[in-house]
């Protein structure tokens, strides 16, 4: 038995690093596994909702249909428009992805576990950062650059009008979105996303304090994540596929990432801020009752894409700005005077 | 009058507030979610067995003693609206048949056939029959032309069973035939 303590610092220093970094490829490689699972979730749920089976084929009950799915991305033809600006084309997925992974860094999972023998505290977060929430909110937004390039490069009408609106959806629900959460900020006296979660231990959940702040954050958060009844960007209907329908194969799978990984980040937020994150019952570990609480709110997501209409173009924009924008501020000052 | 307008308004606006049409439609695609599936899940599992009037391959039936009911008249070959019947008739002694002139060819060309049904209402003997089979796909255009000895065999499914059931099937797969076997004990409605 040893004691990190006693050890050098340097040595110390470097177990640090390397910590960080195992921690960086870990949470990394699961959001990138991540699609896997949760568009075979999509799928079976589509398919109980309109009384059909889901993919069922490969493997016992269809398990293995990802991987199929995986597979053929990979060996399709990577098309390029002729006219389209290329170089934006091939960067667009690659600036859309990396801001939702890059959100991560500063979500919390649980909380820190003790390896025993070296006495070592593993946080289970990447770094704590103190403005936590900002930085969240403000690189999540960066993502739709990524849509709305991709829309421009694609030269196709479609495609740009996917990404146009996409800018001005996100412009006019971001601010709801944020809105929504300074509520929760005010609530806990911190930005930091640790601090928020445990301001909320002992079944102090936000929800019972904010619950006008958790609908408006759900409602921005499904239009943010381009789901429907919010789904205007790839609106197949109108648009054949938004802001990806000149994109194929990997590229194509790059945007599906996105959006998945988004759709998590979304559910991890209103658990963090609104379901207390890891706090549960003691008879499962804090991690476990954070996935519970994460999936629950995917299949609400899910079983909602699968009930609701869209929504018209003019209808989102009359609900983000005439009724969230107004509402998230009474409620911010609602909150206000009660705390004073 | 004013008082019963504003309760409607009232009302609509808890409505609003409360996402109450909402949350219906959601609980409703929620009960959908646990019924019991519609999927037919042919043709790995299961199979649909059609009811008796269905229209399918031919068949060529025969009386209780063996004898081929056909008497080779032809009326099939004339009321066919495709020309894809093809007979010819011959006398045979050896007892073959209920009477002296049976088919000795009897031909039927699936590739033109609709199955609407008209040669087996003109049969006079109810020798033919448009049974149940339905999986009549072949690997070539030769495999759709079937001779008299493959419609006397019998069907798979036997003519006295009802039909309009779903039941057990298992696909099987070799060389130059892909066929589903029904297992017809074990049924199953989705209804
Ligand atoms: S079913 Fe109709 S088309 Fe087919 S052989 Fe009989 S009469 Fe001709
Ligand atoms: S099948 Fe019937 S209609 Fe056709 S030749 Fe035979 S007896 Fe006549």
């Amino acid at each position: 038995m040893f004691d990190l303590i006693n050890m050098n610092p340097m040595l110390v220093m470097i177990l640090e690093v390397l910590l960080i970094c195992v921690k960086v490829v870990v949470v990394s490689l699961i959001l990138f596994m991540l699609p896997l699972p949760l568009t075979y979730m999509e799928r079976k749920v589509a398919g109980h909702i309109q009384v059909r089976l889901g993919p069922f084929r490969t493997g016992p009950h269809g398990i293995l249909q990802p991987f199929a799915d995986m597979i053929k991305l990979m060996f399709k033809e990577d098309i390029v428009p002729a006219k389209a600006d290329k170089w934006l084309f091939k960067i667009a997925p690659v600036i859309a992805m990396v801001p939702v992974f890059a959100v991560y860094a500063t979500v919390p999972f649980g909380e820190s576990i003790t390896i025993p023998y070296i006495n070592k505290e593993i946080t289970m977060y990447i770094s704590d950062m103190n403005v936590g929430i900002l930085y969240v909110l403000a690189i999540a937004g960066i993502s739709v650059y990524g849509i709305i390039l991709g829309g421009w490069a694609s030269n196709s009408k479609y495609a740009l009008f996917g990404g146009l609106r996409s800018s001005a959806q996100m412009i006019s629900y971001e601010l709801a979105l944020s809105f929504a959460c300074v509520g929760v900020v005010m609530l806990s006296n911190s930005l930091s996303l640790v601090d928020i979660v445990k301001s909320q231990s002992n079944w102090r959940w936000n929800i019972l304090y904010q619950p006008v702040g958790f609908f408006i954050f759900l409602i921005a958060g499904i239009a943010e994540i381009n789901r429907i009844p919010f789904d205007m960007p790839e609106d197949e209907g109108t648009l054949g596929a938004g802001y990806h329908a000149e994109y194929s194969a990997m590229r194509f799978a790059f945007f599906m990432l996105t959006e998945y990984v988004a759709m998590v980040t979304i559910s991890t937020l209103a658990v963090l801020l609104f379901f207390g994150g890891w706090d549960g019952p003691g008879f499962l570990p804090g991690i476990v009752w954070f996935v519970i609480k994460v999936v629950a709110f995917i299949y609400l997501f899910m079983w909602a894409r699968f009930t609701y209409p869209r929504y018209r173009f003019d209808q989102l924009m009359t609900i983000g700005w005439k009724i969230l924008l107004p509402l998230s501020l009474l409620n911010i000052l609602i909150t206000g005077l009660v705390i004073i | 009058m004013k008082n019963n307008n504003s309760n409607i308004n009232l009302k609509n606006l808890f409505k609003k507030v409360f996402f109450v049409d909402l949350v219906q439609g959601l609980i409703v695609t929620f009960g959908y979610t646990f019924s019991k599936t519609i999927t037919l899940r042919y043709p790995d599992e299961e199979k649909w067995i059609p009811y008796k009037r269905f229209r399918g391959l031919h068949t060529l039936n025969r009386n209780k003693e063996g004898k081929e009911l056909c008497v080779g008249c032809e009326l099939c070959a004339k009321s066919c609206p495709t020309n894809c019947i093809k007979v010819v008739p011959a006398q045979d002694k050896t007892g073959k048949g209920i009477a002296d002139r049976v088919a000795a060819r009897w031909e039927i060309n699936l590739l033109r056939c609709m199955f609407c049904g008209f040669c087996e209402d003109a049969c006079p003997t109810e020798a033919l029959k448009l049974g149940r089979e339905y999986e009549l796909a072949s690997l070539s255009m030769q495999g759709q032309l079937r001779t008299k000895e493959e419609l006397l065999a019998p069907q798979e499914i036997p003519v006295n069973f009802e039909g309009g059931v779903i039941v057990k099937a298992r696909l099987g797969r070799d060389e130059d035939e892909v066929s589903v076997k029904p297992d017809l004990s074990v049924q199953k409605r989705w209804w």
